[in-house]
Order: C-alpha cells, then structure tokens, then sequence
C-alpha cells in the first residue's frame, strides 16, 4: 500500500466511515468542512507519527501540512527526506 | 360571552339529530353524546366526592373518552387529563401533585391502580379559580408540569377559533391529535361547541397514512389541524397527480416548523384549501398566526408564524437582554387572553411566567423558550427552540438551524442535530440524516453542503447517515435524545 493509499485509509477509517475510498479525492481539503477538527488533526498527527515512525515538531504543526491526503503524503516524504539528509 | 358549556348544550337542545362525533366509520350523534356524558357526570357525582374536590381522568380516545371530559365540565369539576402513555410512576405523581381524589377511565375499561412506591408530594397550588381543564406539558425530560387552564380563557378560544376557522354546523373537523393535547382545544371541543362534526382519528392508526387518507376522503373533512407529520404521512401514500382532497377548505399546521418539501405539496393535495401555520403552547394556547392563502403562491418558504391573535401581545428579548425594535433575532415573549395564571406547582413558574421584563407594563408574561427572528417588514420566523443555542468551541449556533440547512439538501429528507458533551471539546454536534431511497448521500457531500451555508463551528463532528426514518416522539417529532446520547462514530 502506498503512503497515500495508507493515509486514505486512515482518514477513511477514523473521520468518514461511510465514505468510498474511490469518492474520496487525494486533494480534497479535510480541513474547510470539518471532516478533520482541531482535535481530529491532533488524532492524525498522532498516527502519522506512530504510523510512519516520525516525530512531527511544534513548528511542523502548519494546519495546511495536513490539510488533504495528498498534503499529508508531501509532508511525510518531506520530513523522511530531511531524516535521511541530517 | 357564551361558556362552553352553554354553547354545547345548546348544540344538544337544537340539533339532537346532528353527528358530533366519527369514530371508526360510526357516528355518535349530539342527542347521545349528551346522554353518554350526562352518565358519566351521574357516575362523578355519585362518587362520594367533596364538592370541589379535582379528579383525574385517564382516558385514550374514544367517544366514551370525550363523554367522560364532557361529563366533567357538565359537573363544573377540576380535572387532570394526562397522556395516557405516561409511565405509572409519572401518572402516580401528577395525579397526587394535583390533588385528585380519584381517577376515572371511560365505562368498561380499567381502571387506574397508583404506583404505591411513589410518596405523594404536594406542591403549593396557584390560584386555581375558575379551572377546569388541567392539561400537562409535553417535556422530554423530567415530570409534565401540570397546566390549569382558566375557563375563561377556554371560553374566549373557542369563540375566536369558531369564527376564524368557519367551524359551525354541517361542517367537518379532523382530530389527529391524542385528546390530552392542547390542539384539542379546537379540533374537538371548539367543534362541539359550534355545532360540527368531529372525525376522531384513533392514536393506534396514527402514523398509517392510508388510514388518514381513507378518514379524510370517506368523511368529507373540511377543516384538518395537526403537527406537520401527519402532512409527511399523507403526501406518502397520496398520489401526487391524482389525490385532490377538494372539500378541505382550512389547512392549519402547528407544533413545529413544517419541512419545505411538505409544504410544496400542500396546494395540490388541497387546491381549496387556505393554509394556516399556528404558533402557541399549552401554558397560553395560540398566541400567532399566520395565513398562507391557497394556490402554489401560498407555499413559499420560509415560513412566518404571522402576527399576534386578537388580544395577544408580543415582544422580542435580545440575547443582551433588551426588548428587541425593529428587526433582529431573539426570545419571544407572549400574554394571551387564553393563558394559564402559572404552573400547579408554583415552584415551577420561575423564568417561565414573568412580568414584563423592563417593568413596562402590568400584563403577565409568558417565556416562550422560543428564538424569533423579526424581519424588516415586520414578520416573525420560528429559529428553533432557544434551548437549542449551544456553544461549540466558543461559537454560539442554534441546532435548528443546522437542521434546517441539513433538510435543503435534496436527497435528505429528515434531519436532526443535537450538541452532546464531549470530554475534551465541550460540546460538539452530531447529527443524523434519514436519506432519500436510493440515494448515494455520504458525508463527505453532505459536509461540503453544510460548508457552503454555516460557520465551520456549526458542521457536525458525526453524521450518521441511515436509509430508515429517524425515531420519532409520541407527539411526532424527531426524538433527539434517541440518537444524542449514542455518540461518536468509529
């Protein structure tokens, strides 16, 4: 399973259960309508941490790096680039 | 001013021979009503009760049911008429609250037995001159209060209402609802005072449209008054190109906003019929009303609750607490000829029967509990009930609203949102949504719909979304306590 597709997953799982994985688009804003709250977003950085074995810092903690699944996906590669850079 | 009592003996004296009542296809004339509720007044006297001395009645309806009240009002005694499908615990404390020295059921069926592990707890009475009807509030939570309604009021709604609604002699009113509710004030007891027929729909067929269907046709009502339920009910077995119920000349609908999507129907189902949305509750009895008209213009949304009744007075309480000018948004505000002087149980009156809140005159008021919004032009709109106002994440929404921007959305056709505690947020929203057969309504649509009308604050956290019909309440609305307390979804 890709990142995106185990990010979905998640998203799916835990904020939409009555939602087709295929209805839900990679660029869709969770955000704006409340699919993912304040605490929501809390859960989710949560498991991003836990799931992908990364810590997520205070000043990565920009709304907009968990705003769709797809900015969830480029945050991750972002942050593992930065792991395997220092 | 002519009492009740006057008028309906007068009914008995001059049109023996006249139906009064419908019931299952038969029909009790004026002559036998009267002698059944004559038996029954000789039953109430010969019950070795003080003089004065309030008595419970504990009936479903029935013509035996409406004999035995009209037996009481003969007798010119008190009496508490609670809903029959209260627990017996309940029953046991409102029947002792109010004092009854007995509790009768109609001829023939049981009779009530207290629940003896409830202490009797008196209150202190208000004034209770003149009261005959004690009726009880519709509460989901708690006792009832118990409502003593002054006869003179009584007397004064039912000369306003004959006139109003045409109801007279040879004319036919629906009585949908169970007859401890106050809107039998007029489908019954205004109608036999004037001298009409009243076709009693039974409570165990109430939510079979085809049998309200089948009551309406077969018995030529011409004037219906019910909960905007009994509309849903009917436009779901009518045939919408086909069914014209023409000899229905009065529509009134009361006791919740009416959804959109009914009143669209409502003028082909009824193109001779005037529409009416009533406004009021037990403690004043009706206190606006609006007049829609007839045709396809009268069915345009949103709708106001009209202005005051004759005599009724109105005000606008801001949040701030200021009697509201001009347009804007707040508490409503009533005194009605029609009103209870309080609760029974004084202790109960506070913040509900108040003074006029800045002292500007003598009247006594009564809180609604309900949020207004005036419009520039003058007209009043229901918002919802003010209990409804919470504040999620420091934003105050009104739950009705979101419910009502819920129903817009075509393919929901009942919508209910309550705010539950949460532990760590406070308050939040969930919402459930009974969606349009076949329809592939999800969330995700659901919640950009809500984005596009309301403050991000007022988009539920849940929606449970279901392809059945929400769980209702005895009197017909959406029972919101029934999903609340199930919390959030996985």
């Amino acid at each position: 399973m890709s990142n995106a597709d185990a990010i979905k997953k998640f998203v799916i799982d835990e904020f939409l259960p009555d939602v087709a994985p295929e209805d839900l688009a990679v660029e869709y804003d969770l955000l704006a309508d409340g699919v993912i709250d304040s605490l929501g977003l809390l859960k989710l950085i949560a498991w991003v941490e836990d799931h992908f074995a990364l810590s997520v810092h205070d000043t990565d903690l920009d709304p907009n790096n968990f705003r769709s699944v797809q900015a969830i996906d480029e945050f991750i590669d972002a942050a593992r680039s930065q792991v395997a850079g220092s | 001013m002519s009492t009740f009592r006057q008028r309906f003996l007068d009914q008995v004296s001059r049109r023996p021979g006249a139906p009064a009542l419908v019931w299952h296809g038969e029909v009790t004339t004026y002559g036998d009503l009267y002698e059944l509720a004559d038996k029954a007044r000789t039953r109430l006297e010969w019950s070795n009760l003080q003089p004065g001395d309030p008595i419970g009645l504990l009936v479903k309806k029935s013509p035996q049911a409406v004999a035995l009240v009209l037996g009481a009002l003969l007798s010119g005694r008190r009496f508490l008429l609670p809903s029959p499908a209260l627990a017996n615990s309940a029953l046991t404390s409102l029947f002792a609250q109010a004092s009854c020295q007995a509790v009768f059921a109609p001829e023939g069926e049981p009779e009530f037995t207290p629940d003896p592990s409830i202490a009797p707890e008196p209150v202190e009475a208000s004034d209770l001159d003149d009261v005959r009807f004690m009726l009880t509030t519709s509460g989901s939570t708690g006792l009832p209060k118990i409502v003593p309604l002054p006869q003179r009021g009584i007397d004064r709604f039912v000369e306003w209402a004959g006139a109003e609604f045409d109801i007279r002699p040879g004319r036919t009113v629906l009585n949908y609802a169970p007859l401890n509710f106050d809107l039998c004030l007029l489908d019954v007891w205004t109608t036999l005072a004037h001298g009409g027929q009243v076709v009693l729909v039974d409570p165990d067929y109430a939510a079979n449209g085809r049998h309200l269907l089948d009551a309406l046709v077969r018995h030529e009502v011409n004037v219906i008054q019910a909960v905007p339920m009994f509309f849903g009910l009917l436009l779901d077995v009518v045939q919408p190109a086909v069914d014209r119920l023409e000899h229905v000349d009065r529509v009134m609908f009361t006791g919740d906003a009416i959804p959109d999507r009914t009143l669209a129907e409502l003028p082909k189902l009824f193109p001779n019929a005037a529409l009416h949305n009533i406004y009021g509750c037990t403690e004043t009895n009706d206190s606006f009303v609006h007049h829609l008209g007839s045709g396809d213009t009268a069915a345009t949304p949103p709708v106001s609750i009209g202005s005051p009744l004759p005599g009724v007075h109105s005000l606008v309480m801001t949040a701030e607490g200021a009697v509201l000018e001009g347009p804007g948004t707040g508490e409503l505000y009533v005194s009605t000829p029609f009103q209870a002087a309080g609760y029974l149980d004084r202790a109960r009156h506070t913040d509900k029967f108040v003074p006029h809140p800045t002292g500007a005159d003598e009247r006594p008021w009564f809180r609604s509990g309900d949020l207004v919004r005036r419009a520039e032009d003058g007209r009043v709109f229901l918002i919802g009930r003010s209990d409804f106002q919470v504040k999620v994440r420091g934003v105050a929404i009104n739950t009705a609203e979101v419910e009502h921007v819920l129903l817009e959305h075509p393919a929901v056709l009942e919508a209910a949102v309550v705010a539950v505690p949460d532990p760590i947020a406070g308050r939040r929203l969930v919402s459930a949504v009974h969606r349009a057969d076949g329809s592939k309504l999800n969330s995700l649509v659901l919640r950009q719909h809500c984005a596009r009308r309301l403050p991000q604050a007022a988009i539920p956290s849940t929606m449970h979304i279901v392809d059945t019909p929400l769980p209702k309440t005895p009197t017909g609305k959406v029972d919101r306590n029934a999903f609340g307390s199930k919390g959030r979804t996985p």
